[in-house]
C-alpha cells in the first residue's frame, strides 16, 4: 500500500487533464500551427503552406486590431475596477441592514443567473433608442426631448456595453465580499474603535485586509471569464457602429468565421489568449499572498 | 442636551440616507429582469408605443403558446433547442462532475510536488476564451465528423467544466476534516470505503452545488455553441436567441418570452445552492 501511495494524486488527476489534453491543449497547439500559415476555409490545402511570422506581422501593422485589442484592455480596466468598487458598497450595504438580509443576499446574486447572452439582450432592448426602457424614461420624465441614440453612436454604445458587463458581474465580487465581511470577527473591529479609530481608519486597517483575499477570489474568478463580454457584444452591436465597439474576441471571430481566414484569425486569437492568461496569473498570484499573509494553509 | 438631539437627528437622517441607497441598488438590479418578463406578458403594440405605457393594460400569454407550438406558428423550433440544452447539460454536468471528484479530492488530500503550479496550470486552460478555442475546435470537428452533433458539444463543455468544478469540489472536501477519514480507517475501513462512507456524504451537498453550477455554465455558454452548432439537431437555446435577431425586424416580445423560459431553470437552481456555492470558492480564503 505505501509503494502506490505517490502516485494516488496522479491517477486521480489523469481523467481530467485526459479530457483538457484532447480538448483544450491539442487543439491549441493545433492552432499555433496554423497561424503560421495562410490557411483559409474555402482553401484546405493551404493548410500545409508554411509563412512564418507573417501572419503576426501583419497583425502587428493593424490599426483595426490595435484598436480592438486598446478597448479591449480599457473595457476590462474600467469594468472590474468599478465592478469592485460597486460589490464593495453592495455587500457593505447588504452587511449592515438588520432585516431581511438573506432575502437581499437572494436578490443580489439575481445577475449572476443570466447568462450573459441574456444580459446583452436585455440591456439591448432597454437601451433601444426607440422603445427602450432608458430612452422611454428619459422623455417621460422631460429630460431629453429627443431620442438618444445609445447603440448607434460609438461612444454611447462603448458606455452601453460596460453598463451591461459591469450589471452583470458586479454581484459576484459582492457575494464574495459578504462572505468574507460575514466571517469576519467583530472583536478587531470593536478593539479599534475602543482605541479611537475612525470609521475610515477601521475599514482601511482592519476590515479591508481581512476581506481583501475575498476580493481576490472574485478577481480570479472573474478573469478565468473574462471573454464572456464577447457574448454580451456579440448580441448588443455585433462590434458595430462601423467597428467602434469591436473587441478582440468579436474581431477574433470575425476574421475567421466571415472571413474564413483561419490562419489569420488563430493569429489573433492567441493575443487574447496572452490577455487573458496574464490576468489570470496576475491575480492568482495576489490571491496566493494574500493568503499566506493571513496564514491560510495552502 | 443640544448635542444628544442633534446626534439623534443625524443617525436618523443616516438611516434614511442608507436605505434610499439600498433601495436604489436593489431596484437596479432587479429591474432590467423584471422589465423582461412584463415585456413577455404584454402585446407587441404596447411595446412599439409611443407614448410609451408604463403599466400594462392587459396580460396575454399568447407569446409563450406561440412559442410552444411548434416551428409553422412561433418561427423558431424552441421546444428542439430546450431538448438539446437539457441533454447536453445533463450529460457534460455529470462526466465534469466526476472527474471533478477525483481531481478535487487528489488536491485536498493528497501533498505531491508541484501541487499549486498543477493547480495553476488547470485553472489557465479554463482562461482560453471560448471563441479562441472554437477556431481550432471548429476545424478538428469538422474532420472529424462530430460538428453539429450533441457528443461535440458535450466534449467541449466537460473540459469547460473540469477546472471549476476541481476548484469548488477541492474546497468542499478541505471543509470535512481528515481526521474522520483517519478514523474510519483506524476502524477497519478501506480508503475507498472511507471515502464513500464518510468523506462523501459530507462533502455531498457541496458537490451538488458544484454540479448546478456546472450545469447553468453549460446551460448559458454562447461562444462556443454558436460555432460548434449549425442546425436545429444541435443548437442550445443561447445559440437559438439569436434567431430572433436574424432578420430586419426583432420579435421583441418572442425574445422576451424565450429568456425568461431561459432564466426560470437557473433561477431556481442558483437559489437552491447560493449558500454552499460561496463556501466552496471561499474555503481556504481564511483560516477556519
Amino acid at each position: 500500500m505505501k509503494g502506490f501511495k505517490p502516485s494516488a494524486p496522479f491517477l486521480l488527476l489523469l481523467p481530467a487533464g485526459i479530457v483538457l489534453a484532447a480538448v483544450v491543449v491539442v487543439p491549441l497547439l493545433l492552432s499555433l500551427y496554423s497561424s503560421f500559415t495562410p490557411f483559409r476555409l474555402i482553401k484546405p490545402e493551404t493548410f500545409y503552406v508554411f509563412i512564418g511570422f507573417r501572419n503576426y506581422l501583419s497583425i502587428l501593422a493593424n490599426t483595426d486590431f490595435w484598436w480592438a485589442f486598446g478597448r479591449t484592455v480599457l473595457l476590462l480596466t474600467i469594468a472590474l475596477n468599478l465592478e469592485m468598487l460597486l460589490g464593495l458598497g453592495l455587500a457593505m450595504l447588504v452587511e449592515k441592514a438588520t432585516r431581511g438580509q438573506r432575502i437581499l443576499r437572494t436578490l443580489m446574486m439575481f445577475p449572476m443567473m443570466f447568462s450573459p447572452i441574456l444580459v446583452g439582450f436585455q440591456f439591448k432592448f432597454m437601451f433601444n433608442d426607440n422603445i427602450g426602457l432608458i430612452n422611454n424614461a428619459l422623455q417621460s420624465l422631460g429630460i431629453t426631448q429627443d431620442a438618444i441614440p445609445w447603440l448607434i453612436e460609438g461612444h454611447l454604445a462603448f458606455i452601453a456595453i460596460s453598463i451591461a458587463e459591469i450589471w452583470s458581474s458586479t454581484s459576484i465580487f459582492a457575494i464574495l465580499i459578504l462572505a468574507g465581511l460575514l466571517a469576519m470577527p467583530k472583536e478587531p473591529i470593536e478593539a479599534a474603535r475602543v482605541d479611537g479609530c475612525t470609521p475610515w481608519q477601521t475599514f482601511r486597517y482592519v476590515t479591508w485586509p481581512f476581506v481583501m483575499p475575498f476580493a481576490y477570489i472574485a478577481m480570479t474568478i472573474r478573469s478565468l471569464d473574462v471573454a464572456r463580454a464577447y457574448d454580451i457584444v456579440k448580441i448588443m452591436t455585433d462590434g458595430g457602429p462601423a467597428g467602434r465597439t469591436e473587441l478582440l474576441w468579436t474581431l477574433v471571430a470575425r476574421t475567421a468565421y466571415s472571413d474564413g481566414r483561419m490562419g489569420m484569425a488563430n493569429a489573433m486569437a492567441y493575443f487574447s489568449i496572452l490577455l487573458s492568461i496574464a490576468f489570470t496569473v496576475y491575480f492568482f498570484n495576489k490571491l496566493a499572498a494574500a493568503r499566506t499573509q493571513i496564514g491560510a494553509e495552502w | 442636551m443640544d448635542e444628544n438631539s442633534s446626534a439623534r437627528l443625524k443617525r436618523r437622517l443616516l438611516g434614511i440616507v442608507y436605505r434610499i441607497g439600498l433601495f436604489l441598488a436593489m431596484l437596479t438590479i432587479c429591474l432590467p429582469g423584471l422589465w423582461i418578463v412584463i415585456s413577455s406578458l404584454r402585446p407587441t403594440v404596447e411595446i412599439m408605443a409611443k407614448p410609451p405605457v408604463w403599466i400594462p393594460q392587459e396580460i396575454s400569454f399568447d407569446a409563450y403558446v406561440s412559442m410552444f407550438s411548434g416551428i409553422g406558428k412561433g418561427g423558431i423550433p424552441v421546444i428542439e433547442y430546450f431538448r438539446n440544452s437539457l441533454i447536453i447539460s445533463v450529460t457534460s454536468t455529470v462526466i465534469a462532475v466526476a472527474i471533478g471528484m477525483a481531481g478535487g479530492y487528489a488536491f485536498a488530500r493528497y501533498r505531491f510536488r508541484g501541487k499549486s503550479s498543477v493547480f495553476l496550470g488547470l485553472m489557465l486552460t479554463r482562461t482560453v476564451p471560448g471563441i479562441a478555442l472554437s477556431l481550432p475546435l471548429f476545424f478538428l470537428y469538422v474532420r472529424l465528423g462530430i460538428i453539429d452533433t450533441h457528443f461535440g458539444v458535450i466534449l467541449a463543455y466537460v473540459a469547460l467544466n473540469v477546472p471549476f468544478t476541481i476548484w469548488l469540489i477541492d474546497g468542499f472536501f478541505r471543509q470535512v476534516p481528515k481526521d474522520l477519514a483517519e478514523a474510519a480507517q483506524i476502524d477497519g475501513c478501506t480508503r475507498w470505503q472511507a471515502f464513500w462512507q464518510v468523506e462523501f456524504p459530507l462533502a455531498g451537498p457541496g458537490i451538488a452545488s458544484a454540479a448546478i453550477f456546472a450545469f447553468l455554465t453549460c446551460w448559458n455558454e454562447f461562444a462556443l455553441a454558436s460555432q460548434l452548432t449549425r442546425s436545429v439537431s444541435a443548437k442550445t437555446l443561447p445559440v437559438g436567441l439569436l434567431d430572433y435577431t436574424a432578420e430586419f425586424t426583432i420579435d421583441w416580445r418572442g425574445m422576451c418570452a424565450l429568456a425568461v423560459v431561459m432564466i426560470i431553470p437557473a433561477l431556481t437552481l442558483t437559489f437552491i445552492v447560493q449558500k454552499h456555492l460561496v463556501g466552496g470558492l471561499t474555503s481556504g480564503a481564511v483560516k477556519g
